[in-house]
Order: C-alpha cells, then sequence, then structure tokens
C-alpha cells in the first residue's frame, strides 16, 4: 500500500479555557491518501475544526495542548517541527481555506496585491511581472471571469462566491499538496455552492492535490467525499469510504444524523393524509386565510445634499399569493430575493409601498397600529437567531405572558402562569424554565421557546421566518416534528420561509419560489419539487447537495 | 454549544459580578463607598458642636439642634435611599420612588428646620456647650468655618504642629482645620458629580431614544441640536454665568448638566437604532404590545449599559469642572470645596504642602476611582471581551 500523504494517529488536542481542560479532540486517527478527498462530518462543538486547526497548527500555544498523537506530512511529523518549519509547510504545502469569505479577505488590500503576497513569500526569486502573471493565472484557475482586469478589485466588490473563489485562488497560488476546506461553502447560496464544489472537485483532479473538507452537510459530503469519518464530542465514532458510510453507516450515531436529514425524515404517522383531505377540500371552497396581491415593499436609495430618491431597491416585487386555510405554505429562494422582507411585510413589520394583504377577508395595509391591535392576535412570528429573538433581560415568563396580559388573554397572573407553562409543556420543555433568562438555554431550547411565544397569543397564523437555519441537523429534525405536531394540535396556517429544500420537501403542502423579489412559480410542493417548470426553480433543485444522487 | 451548563443569575446580576471581578474596581467603589459615608455623616464626623452632652443630668445632642436643612435632607434621603433598595420592586420603580421620597423630604426640611444662626468663634464655645458634666466630641472635633484665631491660632500650621490641639491635616490661614474642611467639601464633590450626570443622562436618553427609535426626520433635527450642544465649551459658559449672576453650586450643576448630554443621547441613538432592528423588539411589535413597553421594558433595559459606562466618566469629569472652577476662585463661597482649598494652597505667600496635597489627593483619587469604576463596567458588558473571562469551548 502507498504511503498517504497525511496520516494522523491518535491525536489529542486540549484547549484551556478558564482553569477548565477541555478535551477538544480526544484520540482521532484517519489518513488521507494522495489525490482524495477526506470529510470531517459533525455537528457544531464536535471537534471537526479543531482538528483542522491542530494540522496546520494554528491554534495558540498557549491555549492547546497535544498531550498524545503524531500528524504525519509526507512521513514528517508536523508537531515537532519547529515555528520555522512550520511555516514552510503552511502554505507551500498545506493550504486553507475558510468559512466567511468576508472576513478571510483583507478588506484594504486588492485582491492580487493578497494573492502575489502568498507568492512571493514562498517563490522569492521571481519578479514582479511573473508573479503578476502567476496571480492572474491563478485567478483564471477559479474561473474568475475577465482576470486580468478584476486583478485590482478590492473584495467589497465581488460577490460571495467570488470572495470565496479568491480565497481558493489564493490557498491553491502555491500548488499546495493538502486543501483544507473548512465549511467553505456554507454561507453561500446552494447555487453558488454547487459551482465552488464543482470547481474544487475540477481543480483536485487537475493538480492532483488532497483535500480535507470540514461540513456539517451529509450532501456536499456525498458530493465531495472518497473517505468519511464522523465527528462526535470529539472522537471520531466511525471513519470508511464515503458510499459504505451513507449507505451503511455502522455507529448509531452516523445513523441518527442520517435519519435526521429532512429527506429521511419519518412524518408524524398520519399526519400527511389527514392534513391533505381538508386542505384540498378547503382549497375547493378557496377559503384562503391570508391573500396577497400585487404587494411591493421598495426600499428609496437616497443620495445627494437634499437626500432625494434616485432609485428604489426593490425587494419584493409585484408579488400575488395565496395561503389556504390549515395548510404550509413554503416561501423558497436565496438570500437577498425578498423572502424575509415579504414575511415581515404580511405582519405589518413593514410597510409595503403598495398591494393588498387581506386576513380572512380583512385588509391589513394602512392600518393604525391601534387598529391593527386585533389582527396582531391572529398572526405572530418566530425568528431564525437563537441568539436575539429573546430579550435577554427578560425572565421567560415575562416575554409569555406579557403579550397575553396587552390582549386580555387569562383572567389574572395566575392563570396566564399556567398557560405559559402548558406552553413550554407544548414546545415539550419543562414548565419551571418559566422562572430562566434566555442566556441559560441551548439554541434548540431557544428555538422552542420563540415558537412558544409565537403561540402565546393562540394566532391562526404563523410566519417562521428560517426557524431551523441556524440549528444542528438534529435539532433540526425535533422543531420540524414539533412543528407539524402543533400544526395538527391548533389547526395552525404556517408561512414557512426556507432556503432549505430538503424542509420544503418535508413540510409544506405549497411552494413559492421567490427571485430577486418576485414570485417565479408557485404550486403544489410535490409538483415544485418533482417537476418544476421555471428554469430558475430547475437550477435551483439542480444545485441542492443530495445524499444519494439516485434519490 | 448545547450545554451552557445550568445558570441562574439574571442579565444585571451577572454584569454585576463581571464587573466587580478585578481589584481595581473593588478600590474604586471602596474610594466612592467611603466618600459617600463621610459625606452623609459629615456634620458628625467633623464638628465644634458635642454628639452628646450631660449637664445638670440633662442629656442633649446638640449635633442634632444645629443639623441644617442640607444636613437633614442628605440624611434622610440617604435613609430613603436604604429603605426603597430593600423593597422588592423593580428598578425603575425604585428611582422613581426614591427621587419622589427625596423631593417630599426637601420641601419638609424647608419649611420645617430652622437651626440658629452660627455667629463663627461665640457659638462653638459658649459655656452652654464647654461647661457640662461630660460631653462626647466628634472624631473630629472642629467645624469647617470653626476659624481657631479667637484661641490664638496663628494659621498655616503643618499637621501634629499646633499645640494644645490635634490636626491631622493642619490649619489653614484662618486656623480652620483641614481635615474638617475636607470631609464637609466631600458632599460637594459627590453631589455634583451625581446630581450634574443625572440631569445630563436625563436628557441625553430622552432626546436620544426619540431619535434612534423614530429615525427620520426627528432623528436629523435631535443630531444638529447634540452637534450644537458639543460645540458649547461648558467651562466658558460657566465663567460666563458666574460673571453675571454670581456664584452658585446649583447653577454649576445644571450648566454642568445642560451642556454635557449630547455625548449620552449619541449612545442612546446607536443602541435604539440597533435594537430596534432586533428580533425581540420585532417580536414584542408584532404582539401589539404597547410603545411604552417596547420603548422602556424591551429596548431600553438593553441598551443602558454602554450609557452607564459613560456615566461614571461624565460623573468624574463634573467633578473636576467644578474643582476648576473653585480653584479660578470662582467657585461657592460659603462652604469649603476641595478645588477651592487648592486654590486658598497657592494664593498664600508661603507654599504650605498640607494645603495642597490632601484636597488635591482626593480630587485625584475620585476621579480615579470613577474612572477605574467606568473601565470596569465598559469590560464586563463587552462581549467580547467576557467571552475570554467565562469558559467556552
Amino acid at each position: 500500500m502507498i504511503q498517504p500523504l497525511l496520516d494522523v494517529r491518535h491525536l489529542h488536542t486540549y484547549l484551556q479555557s478558564a482553569g477548565q481542560q477541555i478535551k477538544a479532540v480526544d484520540d482521532i486517527s484517519f489518513s488521507i491518501p494522495k489525490g482524495e478527498t477526506f470529510c470531517l462530518v459533525g455537528e457544531s462543538g464536535s471537534g471537526k475544526s479543531v482538528s483542522a486547526l491542530s494540522v496546520m497548527r494554528l491554534l495558540p500555544p498557549g491555549i492547546a495542548s497535544h498531550p498524545g498523537g503524531e500528524i504525519l506530512f509526507n512521513g514528517q511529523d508536523l508537531l515537532q517541527l519547529d515555528d520555522a518549519g512550520i511555516r514552510a509547510v503552511r502554505g507551500a504545502k498545506i493550504a486553507m481555506i475558510f468559512q466567511e469569505p468576508m472576513n478571510s479577505l483583507n478588506p484594504v488590500l486588492n485582491i492580487g496585491e493578497q494573492i502575489s503576497e502568498a507568492i512571493q513569500l514562498h517563490y522569492p526569486d521571481l519578479t514582479g511581472e511573473e508573479t503578476e502573471e502567476r496571480t492572474i493565472l491563478a485567478l483564471e484557475q477559479v474561473q474568475i471571469p475577465h482576470a486580468s482586469r478584476r486583478f485590482r478589485d478590492f473584495p467589497h466588490q465581488l460577490s460571495g462566491g467570488q470572495r470565496q473563489r479568491v480565497m481558493i485562488a489564493m490557498a491553491l497560488a502555491c500548488a499546495p499538496r493538502l486543501l483544507i476546506a473548512d465549511e467553505p461553502t456554507t454561507a453561500l447560496d446552494v447555487t453558488v455552492q454547487a459551482e465552488i464544489l464543482r470547481l474544487m472537485r475540477q481543480l483536485q483532479d487537475d493538480t492532483g492535490m488532497s483535500m480535507l473538507f470540514i461540513t456539517h452537510d451529509f450532501g456536499v459530503v456525498a458530493q465531495m467525499a472518497q473517505w468519511v469519518g464522523v465527528m462526535q464530542s470529539g472522537k471520531l465514532v466511525e471513519v470508511g469510504p464515503c458510499s459504505q458510510v451513507l449507505r451503511q453507516a455502522r455507529h448509531p450515531y452516523t445513523r441518527q444524523l442520517l435519519a435526521a436529514l429532512p429527506e429521511n425524515l419519518e412524518r408524524p404517522t398520519g399526519v400527511r393524509l389527514q392534513s391533505r383531505q381538508p386542505a384540498n377540500q378547503s382549497l375547493g371552497t378557496s377559503t384562503h386565510l391570508l391573500s396577497i396581491r400585487d404587494l411591493k415593499v421598495w426600499f428609496p436609495i437616497k443620495k445627494g445634499l437634499l437626500r432625494h430618491t434616485v432609485d428604489f431597491v426593490r425587494a419584493v416585487d409585484e408579488v400575488s399569493l395565496d395561503i389556504p386555510q390549515g395548510q404550509i405554505l413554503a416561501l423558497v429562494g436565496e438570500s437577498g430575493c425578498g423572502k424575509t422582507t415579504l414575511g415581515r411585510a404580511v405582519l405589518q413589520l413593514e410597510k409595503p409601498t403598495s398591494g393588498s394583504i387581506r386576513l380572512q377577508g380583512h385588509e391589513l395595509t394602512g392600518l393604525s397600529s391601534r387598529d391593527l391591535r386585533p389582527f396582531r392576535r391572529k398572526m405572530q412570528i418566530a425568528f431564525q437567531d437563537p441568539q436575539s429573538s429573546l430579550n435577554p433581560r427578560l425572565l421567560i415568563e415575562t416575554t409569555l405572558t406579557e403579550p397575553m396580559k396587552v390582549h386580555g388573554i387569562g383572567a389574572d397572573q395566575e392563570e396566564r402562569l399556567e398557560l405559559a407553562a402548558q406552553l413550554l409543556e407544548l414546545v415539550q420543555l419543562n414548565r419551571d424554565f418559566l422562572w430562566r433568562y434566555p442566556h441559560e438555554f441551548s439554541g434548540g431550547q431557544r428555538q422552542r421557546i420563540g415558537l412558544a411565544r409565537a403561540l402565546a397569543l393562540n394566532p391562526e397564523f404563523i410566519v417562521c421566518d428560517e426557524i431551523t437555519s441556524a440549528l444542528d441537523v438534529s435539532v433540526q429534525a425535533e422543531i420540524l416534528q414539533l412543528l407539524l405536531r402543533i400544526r395538527e394540535q391548533r389547526q395552525l396556517t404556517l408561512l414557512f420561509i426556507t432556503h432549505n429544500i430538503g424542509v420544503v420537501e418535508y413540510l409544506s403542502d405549497k411552494t413559492v419560489v421567490m427571485y430577486q423579489g418576485k414570485v417565479v412559480e408557485q404550486g403544489d410542493t410535490a409538483q415544485i419539487c418533482g417537476n418544476p417548470r421555471h428554469p430558475y426553480t430547475q437550477k435551483l433543485l439542480a444545485a441542492v447537495p443530495r445524499l444519494l444522487r439516485s434519490h | 454549544m448545547t450545554n451552557h451548563g445550568v445558570n441562574r443569575e439574571s442579565f444585571g446580576a451577572r454584569i454585576w459580578r463581571r464587573t466587580l471581578q478585578g481589584v481595581g474596581v473593588k478600590l474604586g467603589l471602596a474610594w466612592v463607598g467611603l466618600l459617600v459615608f463621610v459625606a452623609v455623616f459629615a456634620p458628625f464626623l467633623a464638628n465644634s458642636m458635642p454628639l452628646l452632652m450631660s449637664k445638670d443630668g440633662v442629656i442633649s445632642a446638640p449635633v442634632l439642634h444645629y443639623l441644617n436643612i442640607e444636613d437633614v435632607w442628605v440624611l434622610s434621603s440617604f435613609f430613603l435611599a436604604l429603605a426603597v433598595f430593600r423593597l422588592r420592586i423593580s428598578t425603575v420603580r425604585r428611582i422613581l420612588l426614591f427621587l419622589l421620597g427625596s423631593a417630599v423630604v426637601a420641601v419638609c426640611a424647608n419649611l420645617w428646620v430652622k437651626p440658629p444662626v452660627l455667629v463663627i468663634y461665640d457659638d462653638f464655645r459658649i459655656p452652654a456647650y464647654t461647661e457640662v458634666n461630660w460631653r462626647i466630641m466628634p472624631p473630629v472635633p472642629y467645624a469647617p468655618t470653626d476659624y481657631l484665631r479667637d484661641l490664638g491660632s496663628k494659621g498655616l500650621e503643618a499637621p501634629f504642629q499646633s499645640e494644645g490641639h490635634l490636626h491631622l491635616m493642619g490649619t489653614e490661614e484662618n486656623g480652620a482645620d483641614v481635615l474638617s474642611r475636607m470631609i464637609h467639601a466631600a458632599r460637594i464633590a459627590l453631589s455634583i458629580g451625581l446630581i450634574a450626570s443625572g440631569i445630563a443622562l436625563t436628557i441625553g436618553v430622552v432626546v436620544g431614544g426619540l431619535m434612534g427609535y423614530f429615525s427620520g426626520i426627528v432623528d436629523m433635527l435631535g443630531m444638529r441640536l447634540v452637534e450644537i450642544f458639543e460645540d458649547i465649551p461648558t467651562l466658558f459658559l460657566l465663567l460666563t454665568f458666574v460673571a453675571f449672576f454670581g456664584r452658585s453650586l446649583y447653577m454649576m450643576m445644571v450648566i454642568i448638566g445642560v451642556t454635557s448630554w449630547s455625548g449620552y443621547a449619541r449612545f442612546v441613538r446607536t443602541e435604539f437604532l440597533k435594537l430596534r432592528k432586533q428580533d425581540y423588539v420585532q417580536a414584542a411589535v408584532a404582539s401589539g404590545l404597547p410603545l411604552s413597553s417596547i420603548l422602556f421594558r424591551h429596548m431600553l433595559p438593553n441598551g443602558v449599559a454602554p450609557l452607564l459606562v459613560s456615566v461614571s466618566f461624565g460623573i468624574a469629569g463634573a467633578i473636576l469642572a467644578e474643582a476648576t472652577l473653585s480653584f479660578l476662585g470662582l467657585g461657592v463661597v460659603d462652604a469649603p470645596s476641595w478645588g477651592q482649598m487648592l486654590d486658598q494652597a497657592v494664593k498664600s505667600s508661603t507654599f504650605n504642602w498640607w494645603m495642597a496635597v490632601f484636597p488635591g489627593g482626593a480630587i485625584f483619587m475620585t476621579v480615579f476611582a470613577y474612572n477605574l469604576i467606568g473601565e470596569s463596567f465598559r469590560d464586563a458588558i463587552d462581549p467580547k471581551l467576557s467571552g475570554q473571562s467565562e469558559a467556552k469551548p
């Protein structure tokens, strides 16, 4: 057997934090053959990134220590190298790209300078012209159009995908043998992600480099990896060839992760059938809970001394859609397509420029906040970011009972407390949690409390704005199942805003696809996901990384 | 990230605990605490009247008899504060209750407290207070205005140098005890800092809050107003007012307060602009909560922390402003103040170190203490710094 390029043996990485020792990486062993890709998969906090940083020796020496193990790169133990030695390896032989392309590039240097600097560092003999040629070559390699002209562009002039391409160009400028990619596509839209992944595979074929690819997305794993390692709290619980791990996982944790993917998730028994039936009937009699007609939300762009309006950002542009009573409507689109603005406009949190929004036949636009108050009770919202969705200064009890008090739900505080406790039980939390502050909870628990708050007024309609996007896949699965169960119990109508096609297929009855502020396609979820008609929908669906390509 | 460990303390308690982590802040708080104690109990700490005496079997407390309006007000406000902050009600209510109570006390004191007018020299030493069976004197048995000339004091005596009397910090030109004057001057230092900053804070929060929440045209007008007030040089305005209207401590407080709110308004405005977009504020709007609840329950408490940091620096600034004025000889006349004592030290023909070192040191320590507190508080609310001190895998 030929020697692998990277051979990690019994690596331990301990981190020192506030007097505590955390075993961030606890005895992991894996190897990457030349020209192949090894994917490290796991949920947040499992030690994936720390493993990668250990290979690069990028962890701060005062905080991190390696009590055991070796990292053999071409037979040389990286942990034994001195500072000068590891610097010769970094960049030249092992390069790294990160998740957030905006933070990884220096905003005050143009991209040409940043790539040239890396080249000059490792090839000091090159002349200025040769360096520039190489830089342009590197940019062409990552398929930046008109590379010689974009050479002088600054990071803010590039899109997210282009920035990540520049990062890759920088990493590959010195033709490294190993590329470490730490969640390189997590911050990108799914169509851009597909392009970047394709580019990385192509570059690997061209250069014969190996890759250590870190991700939490099994779809990405299926596309990229020859080898997969699954991490759980610092340990590598399962290692093997990609197809074997994904199809015949042996370790229970791997199986649990795979089962939590929306495409593998079981719907609560009977829910789909029961909910479809009455929903279709109500469609026949066309009782729409919410109707939106020609809705526009335009934000003015003001310029000049007198701040006159020169143009508009058309966040939502002539959108019309209906949400039938008791159904889940998924609103899909990439970042910046206006889906969140639409959700907020429905709740009158954003003032629409024109158009009409009718809830059960009542026009909502143009109402004063006083006239709107009775309708506030009927429609609520749950948010994406678990960090900012709850007021850090208020007890959960106050967060839940204050809206009830304002709307006259519950005769006295006693009764409202009981209602709030019941809400917590509904979202499967302990009723004692009423007397805690938001910072005492994990992200998943906060999302449940966010749902409980949205349910506090017993609304008929809830806008769920990416409520599972910030969560790990197993927590996402729990929240989705919970949502379906509550929908069933309370006869809720949901507008579910998301960019995750898997979640759409699992959850929704109807789907609306938005692109650049406009609705490009709407219809039954099965029809849209199975047989998309609009070219953008087709492109979007094709870009979704699937676990099994035969699916 | 999924398991934070159970942490039951509230947001405020957490900030407070983190603020108290350093050594510097404890020293700062100890100094301010000492100042408060000294300022409140000044008449009992440094006075020429006996605390308690017995004459012909009748026990009396002349100090109480001679308490003036200000003394009564300060003392009762202090105990009122202690009582109010033991009540189990929200902080805002406590503060309102305290302000209301102390206003009532102020009115009552003005109506009913009529202390006998003190004639310097005579009253302190009339036989009524000296020829007694026994008497307990305060720790510093000299009033700040007790000039010992009549007892043959030469004045300007260094500490421990005068015959027959013990002056821990020496005497000034009239023979009055420097320590006693220092103790009574603590009041001015404290009150000017707190009241001037209080005025500035109130204006700043209201103006900044309105700018931040409503933005648009309100914001634009507010910012112009802020810029106008930022351009007023406080010290020269104070000099002008003193020249026109004479010297008054209250006028100084008001002017310092009215000219220094612009920084607070900027702080509140920025915080509110940021908070308005927070999900929990949006959720509060979506729940149809009234505007007052959104502003004061959901926004202000989350934006107040950076404000309090700048308040502690503002207090230090106000104290310095008063000291500067008094040093220039434009401060208050009838009551001693640290700045005025420094002025005395400079004006006398010979250099007397005790006249400069003690008040100068006190000003330095007080400003330093507030800066330490502000610094530590700023570190405590900074999430980036707190991430280092808290365990975070």
